[in-house]
């Protein structure tokens, strides 16, 4: 029985509809959205916004919260929440602090030390998910204020303050820390290794298809035969170390750590990913579309500092935007369903 | 006796009574806290009561099934409100009452409409509108006074209803509180609202064709939570005679710990009153224990956040007990 | 029934032998968050003077707010909770007077000896019937930074308040734009969204997007020492160093370094640790064997730390005291 024989037909239909193909995707509706944002900043911010010193601002701004909002939109896509990253942010930076600046060791061994603290929390909030029924936002929350409470606790006692200082070493610095061309955080590149990386990981590699199966319905997947207990650790380490990551470029480039920082990262790294499209309740979303939302969240960000307008508003419109942004993909959505069953 | 107990087990209050007991047993135990000091002491009760108003109906909120984020900043828009229209431009106290309340309507009316008119989880759409108050809350105050503390001077009376402390040390929003949750107990518990909201939580389809009127118990449920927050931060600023303009990150993440403390499940479903009661109890012991002893405040955040998990473990290996649990009664032929 | 048995005895001697205050000085201090950077210098200086203070057989308590979001209310529940656990003196910052004062009324009406110190001036303390003022004044300390810069040439500043919301940040700002205008120049207020705070990055381009907007300003003031670090950053980021100054409200290492080098002009100093040491040691003094101070306002600031007196500062940054 020959099954794939293609009619011609439908050969000439979705040749026709390319273009209907290429709105269904589900990355269209955060793109136009992006677009619209850009348009009302650069006509408000004029010149210097769509100048390098505009867009090395929200790019700076966009590739921090962007290497956060992806491991965070993975999981997402698989059904979790993880809102440890606000205190993984500061644990990384002050043991980078600490070790390379306070105890004078070389600074690769502090790195190594702030990045593995990101991947032992990630261990942890993902072994807590995955062995008790306690629901992934509140396991996060708990390992929150455990980790908030345990960098206060320990550095105060081996510093003796609340920040510490490092000055790193020029390798280093021009590999983490340093801005190119004076404007351009060199973060950005390691933003765009990530994009890739975990581009590879959801669209290429097999594990995505098990991302996406574990936000659909978790019970089939491990049916399927999928390790979701391994897959889900592996999501916790990877947004902790995303973190940790971020954490350690701060404090290399700003020269220091301070114990109170990061909690802003919570909330904003949720709303790039829902702006992107990301479903919350699970088992949709794509890299593409968290790079746009996180790039939609940077220049509203930063736009309102460019155009004049109170900043108080800044917030406003934030909120604002992020409402209409999941109400049009939510649109963008039941359209392209419609319209693929209008097909028929 | 054992059925009794079994029958106690099964009740979603239980993981929070029992938190409770454990919580206070370890201040007692590892911080030398005397209970006699700790029982007298009006702060932590004061605590529980302003986050319990809001506790309450955030997790009737949580048991059918929807979240709400908002409350953060819904708590200093009632308290502004109240303050720049009573104190900036002294107008009379009932004129701020009303806004502070009316604004907590508004905003649980939006987010209730955009939760049941498009399919964006309530997670987001609260999130929303969290940040956009925020920014409307700091700019109106900035734009209408000039300044982001208001101070406020309400009259006798309604400092004795709303703001006055009770034997210099307990405030009166206790007695609000616990009334409160009569009434929603009465009212969950006791009358059919309580079972569309139970079964809302289950399945909210299957409720809908059930005859459940879903869409509105929404509404309503998000105007409930939103308009208690208001009226939190409305108590405050006639308390205190002030308002300040500040974020609410943290209001929000002990609310919905407080919840999950009390048993409610986060997927929804399943909690009660009671439990939602105890939980505020035991969030504000824990939170508000350490003043109580000689611990470094530094360990602070540590002490809470493992609290935390170890209670709601607690929970849910009693949740799965009760599940589990088979009367040892043998039915008779 | 061994662990039964076990728990109850422990409650039982838990109970019993949950300390009777010590026959010394039960000192309760209230101040801000335990992470806050300024803080911890406060509660160092108060923790050593306690030292004493245990010697002579007392106590010196700590009581901070989780987090600012709720500074008066906070405070207040602080300063009655100080009282309810039989405090023999207290420590407390005017941050919001309306908000506050009810509690502090409370604290001399129980007859327990007051020291208001940090925030609300000699005038809160009169008010109040508090013992003594002890600590600097966030509006004057604005005021002298304002001054400062437009003495140095700089005469059209921005104040960045990252806590918008907060009184006495408030007072910092309002203080710098009078400064400013005091000696001839102009001054504004650049508030924060609320996405913002707590990220270095985001201030630190925040900064700098508004320098670009807006390229007559020449003068940058901040309210904590994160920020001034941020703020210097964003002055880098926009090629404006040298061009634009920056001070700002307290310090650290990193803040001294850039006096040192000059990238930064200056810093306020409240010099946190004193108003922590001495307002203990006054209370102690008092409660113990009736000493007072007759001096009403213990100034310990504003200072200016610049390029002429980093040097000697450094050192005791390092110890954690400045």
């Amino acid at each position: 029985m020959d099954i794939d024989m293609p009619t011609d037909d439908s050969k000439i239909s979705t040749r026709g509809h390319a273009l209907g193909r290429l709105v269904r995707r589900p990355e269209a509706g955060s793109l136009l959205g992006m677009l619209i944002v850009f348009t009302f900043f650069a006509i408000l911010g004029g010149p210097i916004f769509m100048a390098a010193p505009g867009f090395s601002s929200w790019l700076n701004t966009a590739a921090e919260i962007g290497i956060i909002a992806l491991p965070v939109g993975l999981l997402m896509i698989a059904g979790e929440l993880d809102i440890s990253v606000g205190s993984v942010i500061p644990a990384s930076s002050l043991t980078v602090a600490i070790i390379s600046g306070h105890f004078d060791q070389p600074e690769i061994i502090g790195i190594l030390a702030g990045l593995g603290v990101g991947l032992l929390v990630g261990f942890l909030n993902g072994y807590l998910v995955t062995r008790t029924t306690i629901p992934s936002l509140i396991v996060t929350i708990g390992t929150m204020f455990g980790i908030m409470g345990l960098t206060l606790g320990l550095t105060v006692l081996i510093v003796g303050s609340t920040g510490v200082f490092i000055v790193p070493d020029p390798v280093t610095k021009a590999l983490l820390g340093t801005f190119v061309g004076g404007m351009f955080q060199v973060t950005m590149f390691w933003w765009a290794a990530f994009i890739v990386a975990v581009f590879y990981l959801l669209h290429i590699s097999p594990w995505g298809n098990w991302i996406y199966a574990l936000g659909g319905d978790r019970e089939s997947a491990r049916n399927a035969g999928i390790p979701t207990a391994r897959l889900t650790i592996g999501l916790f380490m990877l947004s902790g170390f995303a973190a940790a990551f971020v954490g350690v470029a701060q404090v290399l480039t700003y020269q220091s750590a301070q114990v109170a920082s990061g909690q802003a990262f919570i909330f904003n790294s949720i709303m790039c990913v829902v702006i992107g499209g990301v479903l919350l309740t699970g088992g949709s979303g794509s890299v593409i579309g968290i790079v746009i939302g996180t790039v939609t969240f940077a220049i509203v960000n930063q736009g309102i500092f460019f155009s004049g307008l109170d900043p108080n508003i800044g917030s406003i419109i934030i909120g604002a935007l992020l409402l209409v942004a999941v109400m049009s993909n939510d649109a963008f959505r039941q359209m392209a369903l419609a319209f693929a069953a209008r097909k028929k | 006796m054992n059925i009794g107990f079994g029958v106690f087990m099964r009740r979603p209050e239980a993981g929070a009574i029992v938190s409770l007991f454990a919580v206070i047993a370890f201040y007692m135990i590892f911080g030398g806290v005397s209970l006699p000091v700790l029982f007298g002491a009006a702060s932590w009760v004061n605590f529980a009561a302003n986050l319990g108003i809001v506790a309450l109906p955030v997790g009737l909120l949580m048991i059918s099934g929807d979240l709400d984020i908002s409350i953060g900043a819904m708590i200093p828009a009632g308290s502004m409100t109240t303050a720049i229209l009573s104190g900036y431009y002294e107008l009379p106290i009932l004129v701020g009452m009303a806004g502070a309340l009316g604004i907590g309507v508004i905003v649980g009316l939006i987010n209730g409409i955009l939760t049941v008119r498009t399919s964006v989880p309530s997670l987001i759409i609260t999130l929303g509108t969290l940040v956009a108050m925020q920014g409307i809350i700091l700019s109106a105050s900035v734009l209408l006074t000039g300044n982001a503390s208001v101070p406020l001077a309400a009259p006798d009376w309604a400092k004795a209803t709303f703001g006055q402390l009770i034997g210099g040390s307990h405030q009166i929003i206790i007695v609000w509180w616990v009334g409160f949750a009569v009434v929603l107990a009465f009212v969950v518990h006791g009358m059919r609202y309580g079972n569309w909201i139970f079964a809302m939580g289950g399945d909210r389809e299957s409720a809908r064709n059930a005859g459940i009127p879903v869409n509105r118990m929404t509404i309503l449920l998000f105007v409930l939570t939103a308009t208690s927050a208001s009226f939190v931060g409305m108590c405050q600023a006639i308390l205190f005679n002030s308002a300040q303009v500040s974020g609410g990150m943290n209001f929000i993440f002990n609310a919905i710990v407080t919840v999950v403390v009390g048993g409610v499940l986060l997927t929804g479903g399943f909690g009660s009153v009671i439990g939602i009661f105890f939980g505020t109890l035991t969030f504000a012991i824990v939170s508000q224990g350490i003043y109580f002893t000689q611990i470094d405040r530094n360990w602070s955040n540590l002490i809470i956040g493992v609290m935390l998990l170890l209670a709601v473990a607690m929970n849910e290996s009693f949740r799965k007990l009760a599940l589990s649990y088979v009367p040892r009664r043998r039915l008779s032929p | 029934m061994k662990l039964k048995r076990y728990l109850v005895a422990s409650a039982v001697l838990a109970i019993g032998a949950s300390a009777a205050y010590a026959d010394g000085a039960n000192i309760f201090v209230v101040g801000g968050k335990p992470d806050d950077p300024f803080w911890s210098i406060v509660k160092k200086g108060a923790e050593d003077a306690g030292l004493v203070v245990e010697a002579q057989g007392g106590s010196v308590t700590w009581l901070g707010p989780q987090n600012y979001d709720n500074l008066g209310v906070d405070a207040a529940e602080l300063i009655r909770q100080a009282i309810d656990q039989g405090a023999d003196a207290v420590v407390g910052p005017n941050w919001v007077p309306e908000a506050m004062n009810p509690a502090f009324d409370a604290v001399v009406a129980a007859g327990i000896p007051l020291v208001i110190y940090n925030a609300g001036g000699i005038e809160a303390a009169d008010q109040l019937g508090a013992m003594n003022y002890v600590g600097s004044n966030d509006y004057k300390g604005g005021v002298a930074g304002g001054e400062y810069l437009g003495n140095a040439g700089n005469l059209n500043g921005v104040c960045i308040n990252t806590l918008p919301g907060a009184a006495n940040i408030e007072a910092f700002c309002n203080g710098f734009v009078e400064g400013m205008t005091n000696v001839g120049g102009q001054g504004s207020v650049l508030p924060l969204p609320a996405t913002s705070f707590g990220s270095a990055t985001a201030v630190a381009q925040a900064v700098r997007a508004h320098l670009l907007q807006n390229p007559d300003i020449n003068a940058v003031f901040t309210i904590g020492n994160v920020d001034a670090n941020s703020a210097v950053s964003g002055v880098a980021q926009a090629g404006r160093t040298g061009q634009v100054q920056v001070c700002g409200i307290n310090f650290d290492e990193s803040i001294l370094n850039n006096i040192e080098q000059g990238t930064q002009a200056c810093a306020i100093d409240q010099q946190g640790y004193h108003q922590g040491y001495l307002a203990v040691s006054i209370l102690n003094g008092y409660v113990n064997y009736g000493l007072t101070v007759p001096t009403r306002e213990i100034l310990t600031g504003p200072g200016i730390i610049d390029g002429s007196n980093v040097g000697a500062t450094l050192a005791g940054v390092k110890a954690g005291t400045r």
